[in-house]
């Protein structure tokens, strides 16, 4: 009996043991199997993350890297889904436990925090001189650091100002000329508008619907500047203060519970207001196309670039977009930038562009694509292409990473009628030197 | 000293008297336990006293080693995901660590840049302590009112309490969304019900001035939680308390005011303490229902937990963020240590003495 227990105890000691080793174990088993090299066959496989998982662009993306895997036999690349939002934290993560991805898709205005901070590689020993080239240069000169190449562009996009042309003939307008001044805007929004009693039916324009916000318009005002000039601040000045108010005008002429409401009904996103026919005028990118063709709906619309601020101004519009990085840490980065230099070349991004309907990132395959096309898809898609002549990026300054949420309050004061634009501007422009970093 | 522990319990057993039938086979087991004792302890000054007490020792240590195998998981838990983060966020509040390139120590650079330059940190602050102020005392009344009405003796009463306790069972993102078309100014049904009695309902999540009033209001439809807690407290009180009273000619508001609340005081003060931490850690429903998590309208709704999460996750300022975890615990434990003081006031325990 004694032996027995005491036999038992030690069996309980050692379970006790194993479970403990086996928990140690497996907390570190991630780093073990992953660290590997080349595969049985001598591959190399590389680690591919992107935020395209949806119906349409995760076959994409798959072919394009299934005709990379087939056309050499040196790499494998496995591509892993990561969901929009999780991918940015989950990269910084793999970063800081030195076990990234090899490649991942990432935002084109913060290229250079990333950078600086030590979270992506530097390219410039795996691209030639001749790199450049391929790219929209607004779009190669966001992906330097210190002159230095830290990412390639893939795809971008530019505000374009859809119009309904139906609508457009209801009020006696000429549906091939869309408003070309924020002053013609305003006339041809009133004309649009139908008012039924004292609530609207249908809304001409409201500058901030869409998806061209308060500080492009400001930027669009200000010849083009964005709140920062170089190093130097330009958020308060006469021209943004002047755009403030006249985004401020326009909710004061449909009224707060106008905008409000409509803000509130169209805030799930589930329908668009300018698809609904609900508004006549309406700010998005080239892609936003594709909402209108697959809303089954013959809408007879046009695109034109964003009107300018003065007769003779420049149509300046805002676009992103996204690149591809080599993650600090990553293991084979000389074969990340080959897979890179892959997917940014004209077939790659030409299947890419014609098969989401996108703007991409190379010169070549963007032009080229739009000779295939035909009717509203080439109308829209040629249109994207010549604006993005006017398009600037907005990167995120280094010393300021945060700096929106400074200027965004103010933005809010004045359009709620808290505060006039002026005094708000100064305001947004002391707060946001207060918060700057060293 | 546990003999004396055994025998005083034997004679307790014995000697509480009237309830004989129960308390013989208890003061039984007990006789047994203790002549266990009383033998280990002979055992112990026998014989050879040294190795003897050697054996003792590695078998006790022996079962401690097990024991503390059995709660091993909890253990390795506690030390690598609660108390080794706990301490580094500590650390990190005195760096500038942005988790890949720089972890200097800035003293107090954080806690400074907190206190002087950082406006949000007080808007957030702000909604946080207002958010709490009114949340609080409101959830609390609301679900001890709807817990008296649900410990009322009518027919269905079943039924009534699953349909107040209902909406604590649905939780999380989904019923944010349902409550944000609730409240849409134009077709929620909020606004809607308010037009039926001639009020022109406000904007809710799109005016500054109404975006916290609607998250509170949101609170109150879910006070069922609280509300289980305080209906099986009343349940507790003695219903010779209200004999008594309907003897000295009470009327109902005396019974609860004089009866009813104090016999619920700590459950009330329970309540209290843990929804006031709660409120002060509101975080999910402001990243949900604000446009794209920022705080919405004029930063109306940003709270504490949400400006520390942009901090850490936005501008990965982890330092800077891990200090502001630190201040809102400071904040939390003062204001319990308050109530825990000030509890004592007005807390009744029932045959307790006030500890």
């Amino acid at each position: 009996m004694k032996m027995k227990k005491k036999k038992k105890k030690k069996l309980s000691i050692l379970l006790s043991a194993i479970m403990l080793i086996s928990l140690i174990l497996s907390g570190c088993s991630g780093q073990n199997s992953s660290g590997s090299a080349a595969d049985s066959n001598g591959k190399v496989t590389l680690k591919f993350w992107s935020f395209w998982g949806s119906e349409t662009r995760r076959p994409v993306i798959e072919k394009m890297i299934d005709d990379y895997n087939k056309s050499q036999d040196k790499v494998v690349v496995k591509h892993t889904f990561v969901p929009w939002g999780d991918i940015w934290t989950k990269n910084l993560a793999a970063v800081a436990a030195g076990n990234p991805a090899d490649v991942v898709v990432t935002d084109i205005n913060d290229v250079s925090h990333r950078a600086k901070n030590n979270q992506s590689t530097d390219l410039s020993k795996y691209f030639d001189d001749n790199m450049k080239d391929r790219f929209y240069p607004h779009l190669w000169d966001t992906v330097l650091y210190d002159g230095k190449p830290y990412a390639a562009p893939f795809n971008t996009d530019t505000r374009l100002l859809y119009y309904n042309k139906k609508a457009f003939k209801e009020a006696g307008l000429d549906p091939n000329k869309p408003p070309q001044t924020w002053k013609e805007l305003e006339e041809y929004a009133k004309k649009l508008d139908v008012k039924k009693g004292s609530s609207y039916e249908r809304i001409g324009f409201y500058p901030l619907w869409g998806g061209y916000g308060a500080p492009s318009w400001m930027r669009n005002a200000d010849e083009g500047k964005n709140f920062f000039d170089g190093d130097k601040l330009s958020i308060n000045t006469p021209a943004k203060a002047e755009a403030l108010t006249w985004l401020a005008d326009w909710k004061k002429r449909y009224g707060k519970k106008t905008i409000e409401k409509w803000d509130a009904e169209f805030a799930n996103g589930q329908t668009n207001p300018f698809v609904a026919e609900k508004v006549a005028m309406y700010t998005d990118t080239g892609t936003f196309y594709t909402q209108i063709r697959d809303s089954g709906k013959e809408l007879d619309f046009g695109v034109a670039p964003i009107p300018a601020y003065k007769e003779g101004a420049r149509n300046w519009s805002d676009g992103g977009g996204f690149v591809l990085e080599v993650p600090k840490g990553s293991k084979h980065p000389k074969e990340a930038a080959e897979f890179i230099k892959y997917l940014t070349d004209v077939k790659a991004q030409k299947y890419w562009a014609v098969k989401n309907y996108d703007n991409v990132a190379n010169k070549e395959a963007a032009e080229s694509v739009a000779e295939g096309m035909k009717g509203q898809e080439k109308m829209v898609y040629s249109e994207s292409l010549k604006n993005l002549k006017d398009t600037q990026l907005a990167p995120i300054p280094i010393n300021y990473p945060d700096f929106m949420s400074r200027i965004n309050p103010q933005i809010d004061a004045v359009m709620l009628g808290k505060s006039d634009a002026k005094a708000a501007l100064k305001k947004a422009e002391a707060d946001v030197k207060k918060i700057k970093r060293k | 000293m546990q003999q004396q522990g055994a025998r005083e319990n034997i004679l307790h057993g014995i000697d509480s008297g009237t309830e004989t039938i129960s308390g013989k086979p208890v003061s039984l087991t007990k006789t047994k336990t203790a002549e266990k004792h009383i033998t280990l302890a002979v055992n112990k000054t026998a014989g050879k006293p040294v190795s003897k007490l050697n054996r003792f020792k590695s078998k006790s240590f022996r079962e401690n080693l097990i024991g503390y195998g059995f709660i091993s998981p909890w253990l390795i838990g506690f030390f690598l995901l609660t108390a080794g983060p706990l301490l580094f966020s500590l650390v990190v509040s005195f760096s500038d660590y942005n988790i890949t390139s720089e972890m200097t120590f800035t003293g107090l650079d954080n806690y400074k840049k907190m206190f002087t330059a950082d406006d949000l940190f007080w808007t957030s602050l702000w909604n946080t302590v207002y958010f709490v102020l009114f949340s609080v005392p409101m959830t609390t009344a609301g679900a001890i009112f709807i817990a008296v009405l649900l410990n009322s003796k009518i027919k269905g009463m079943k039924i009534f309490r699953t349909i107040y306790y209902l909406p604590a069972v649905l939780s999380g993102v989904a019923v944010y969304f349902l409550w944000m078309q609730l409240l849409s100014p134009g077709t929620g049904l909020v606004n809607l019900v308010l037009s039926w009695v001639g009020i022109e309902g406000p904007a809710w999540l799109f005016d500054p001035n109404w975006t916290k009033p609607a998250l509170i209001f949101m609170k109150l439809w879910s006070v069922g939680g609280g509300m289980l807690l305080y209906l099986a407290s009343l349940q507790g009180v003695s219903t010779t308390l209200y004999e008594a009273a309907d003897l000295d000619g009470a009327n109902i508001f005396q019974k609860f005011f004089h009866i009813t609340l104090p016999m619920i005081t700590p459950i009330i003060f329970f309540d209290i303490i843990t929804s006031t931490i709660g409120a002060f850690q509101i975080f999910q429903e402001a990243y949900v229902m604000s446009k794209d998590g920022d705080g919405g309208p004029a930063h109306s709704l940003l709270f504490y937990n949400l400006h520390m999460w942009n901090n850490a996750f936005e501008v990965f300022d982890m330092g800077y963020a891990s200090a502001m975890a630190w201040v809102l615990f400071i904040i939390i434990m003062i204001l319990t240590i308050f109530n825990l003081k000030f509890g004592k006031r007005w807390v009744h325990y029932e045959g307790g003495d006030n500890k």
